[in-house]
């Protein structure tokens, strides 16, 4: 039956599309959500960092920096704990932070890649290249108009 | 995010030129399964030879035939030049394409192995990338504080925002005097770089548009930046062997770049150059993109350049080599030995050779009707035809020339479109090149200096042998 035979193939073809839809806009999705999550972790490292200069620049009393306790708001809690002690857990968690805001970026390359192939976009140029340190790209640019 | 919003740069300014005898072509004119299309492009007929460039075209957009070097072999006017200008439009901005003319190289100040290398050179892309980690906001508020004493630590804050968040840096001496240097004010968006720490403004913001009435002209508005405020750029940059030679040459400096009076470049400077990338390559850091080099007119190369191109193809950073030529057996330049299309028969070897075909009268046809249209001239049907009947039996490149020429002659009689008068009118104003020759054979007695007819053997010497080779 010719009629049966092009509706069969026709739903077969509109799957496929719809596949390849939704597999395009779930690699989408993923890359927003990454590109959030650097967002909210940016902030969070720019809430942290400014916490650690506010604690270095507490005004030292006539008790020992030792002793000096601090208000310190972890979520929804706030505690009063030693200077120091508050100091290094600040500094941990900016260094995870640092941590995973790289590693993000590192995965978010391969995604991006991903979706324009899904996307049938050709692939970016120099996408994989590492970078030039910036002595090396000093020599190239050196006598640029531009550069200065 | 620097890294996705990166879109290939897209130029908006229209190049503005003159109607060039190729400035029809946009590309080869072939489809998806590299079939030649009859008509595509500004491309009409020769479908062989654009089928073999179009598997040289994916070829090299592949990087796969570096080294390799393609001749195109072909009468005069059978569009050689047409098909090295399409691949060239093909393969896009990106990858570095060099057109010179064979004779290009006796003309200049240097010698013909250093021109030849250099456009070898400039035929070499390499690709790098540049990284900075930046802090890009807005401006909220600048905040210094100066010691009354009027000497000694300024210290300051600085709140900058993006769309997404807000914060606050503790400002050091020295930021404080770049912040000042730049005049930074509240509702600027500037960026910081991490590493040098020199901040540059980007120009105010949208939503400070309406705080003065009076402003200067080139103050530009921008949006407030999206996203976080610590950023990572990326910037990738595709330069040729041949800059990265002239900005380190010592004594020319970037300036020869434009002045185009780069001299001699020591082979010191090259090896060098072309370890360090080596190095990079290796580590990574860069790309070879190999180019295309288009030699036309190559017959006019004399031998020690055949040799020298014989040995440069076999270095591993070599750009893909096209030549044209339009000569059959002749001499080759600089000896006495006579070879197929001038050429050494060792470089021949080394060659894939495509030849064109003369185009028939359709496609005649189909060429004047593209180059009309180039032109901006309309044309009626019947004075095509003739115009396409003066183009097979005199030449192609004759039946072009006069369209432009009978478009004046139209324009004359305040005519919209040419018709058959025109075509005839210039016909007989202009002549082709056999009807003028046919000229100087009748009346050859009346010339100065005719010295045609008083000694027959001067037809044996080797200049006249190449003329007569370009009528054949």
């Amino acid at each position: 039956m010719p009629i049966d035979d092009t509706y069969l193939t026709m739903e077969k073809n509109m799957s496929e599309v719809l596949r390849h839809l939704v597999e395009v806009e779930e690699a989408a999705d993923d890359i927003l959500t990454d590109k959030m999550q650097l967002v909210n972790l940016d902030r969070k490292k720019n809430k942290n960092r400014e916490a650690i200069r506010s604690l270095k620049t507490v005004p030292s009393t006539s008790t020992s920096t030792k002793e000096q306790k601090a208000w310190v708001c972890f979520g929804n809690m706030f505690l009063k704990i030693p200077l120091t002690k508050a100091k290094q857990v600040l500094e941990e968690d900016q260094e995870q932070l640092d941590r995973e805001i790289d590693s993000l970026r590192a995965n978010l390359k391969a995604k991006v890649n991903r979706l324009n192939e899904l996307e049938g976009k050709e692939e970016l140029k120099g996408f994989s290249l590492a970078a030039l340190d910036r002595n090396e790209m000093a020599a190239m640019k050196q006598g640029r108009p531009g550069s200065s | 995010m620097a890294d996705t919003t990166k879109v290939p740069e897209v130029r908006e300014i229209t190049r503005i030129e003159r109607i060039g005898a190729h400035s029809h072509i946009r590309g080869l004119g072939l489809d998806d399964a590299l079939e030649a299309r009859q008509v595509s492009q500004g491309m009409v007929g020769q479908c062989k030879a654009r089928r073999a460039v179009g598997l040289i075209l994916e070829m090299i957009k592949d990087g796969k035939i570096a080294g390799r070097a393609l001749l195109l072999a072909g009468r005069p006017g059978t569009g050689k030049t047409a098909i090295a200008m399409g691949l060239a439009q093909a393969l896009g901005q990106d990858t570095p394409f060099t057109a010179m003319t064979g004779s290009e190289i006796f003309s200049l100040d240097m010698c013909k192995t250093e021109a030849l290398c250099q456009a070898f050179r400039k035929s070499i892309g390499v690709r790098i990338k540049e990284e900075t980690e930046i802090i890009e906001g807005e401006v909220v508020e600048i905040q210094i504080d100066r010691p009354a004493t009027g000497t000694g630590q300024k210290v300051g804050k600085l709140t900058l925002k993006t769309t997404e968040m807000e914060t606050i840096y503790d400002l050091g001496t020295k930021m404080i005097e770049s912040l000042t240097k730049e005049k930074v004010q509240a509702g600027d968006i500037i960026t910081i770089d991490k590493a040098t720490g020199k901040i540059s403004k980007l120009g105010r913001s949208f939503t400070r548009a309406r705080d003065y009435d009076a402003m200067g002209a080139q103050t530009k508005f921008v949006q407030c930046p999206e996203g976080e405020l610590q950023k990572r750029k990326e910037v990738v940059h595709t330069v040729t062997l041949h800059e990265i030679d002239v900005i380190n040459s010592r004594t020319q400096g970037f300036l020869a770049l434009f002045s185009g009076d780069t001299g001699e470049i020591k082979s010191e400077v090259r090896e060098q150059i072309n370890a360090k990338v080596a190095e990079w390559r290796e580590e990574g850091k860069a790309e070879i993109v190999p180019g295309v080099l288009f030699v036309d007119e190559v017959h006019m190369l004399d031998i020690e350049c055949f040799s020298y191109l014989n040995r440069a193809l076999e270095s591993d950073m070599a750009p893909v080599l096209i030549m044209a030529t339009n000569r059959g057996i002749t001499r080759i330049r600089g000896t006495n030995y006579q070879s197929p299309h001038g050429m050494p028969i060792d470089l021949l070897d080394r060659l894939i050779i495509v030849h064109t075909q003369p185009y028939d009268e359709k496609e005649t046809k189909q060429i004047l009707r593209i180059r009309c249209e180039e032109e901006d001239v309309e044309i009626c049907d019947d004075a095509l035809t003739v115009l396409t009947r003066i183009g097979m039996e005199t030449s192609l490149r004759y039946a072009i020339q006069l369209i432009t020429t009978a478009n004046l002659v139209s324009r004359k009689r305040k005519a919209t479109e040419v018709n058959m008068d025109d075509i005839k009118r210039v016909y007989s104003l202009f002549l082709d090149e056999s009807r003028s020759s046919q000229f100087l054979k009748e009346y050859q007695e009346e010339f100065m200096f005719n010295e045609m007819a008083s000694n027959d053997n001067d037809s044996v010497e080797p200049a006249n042998e190449n003329d007569n080779m370009e009528t054949v």
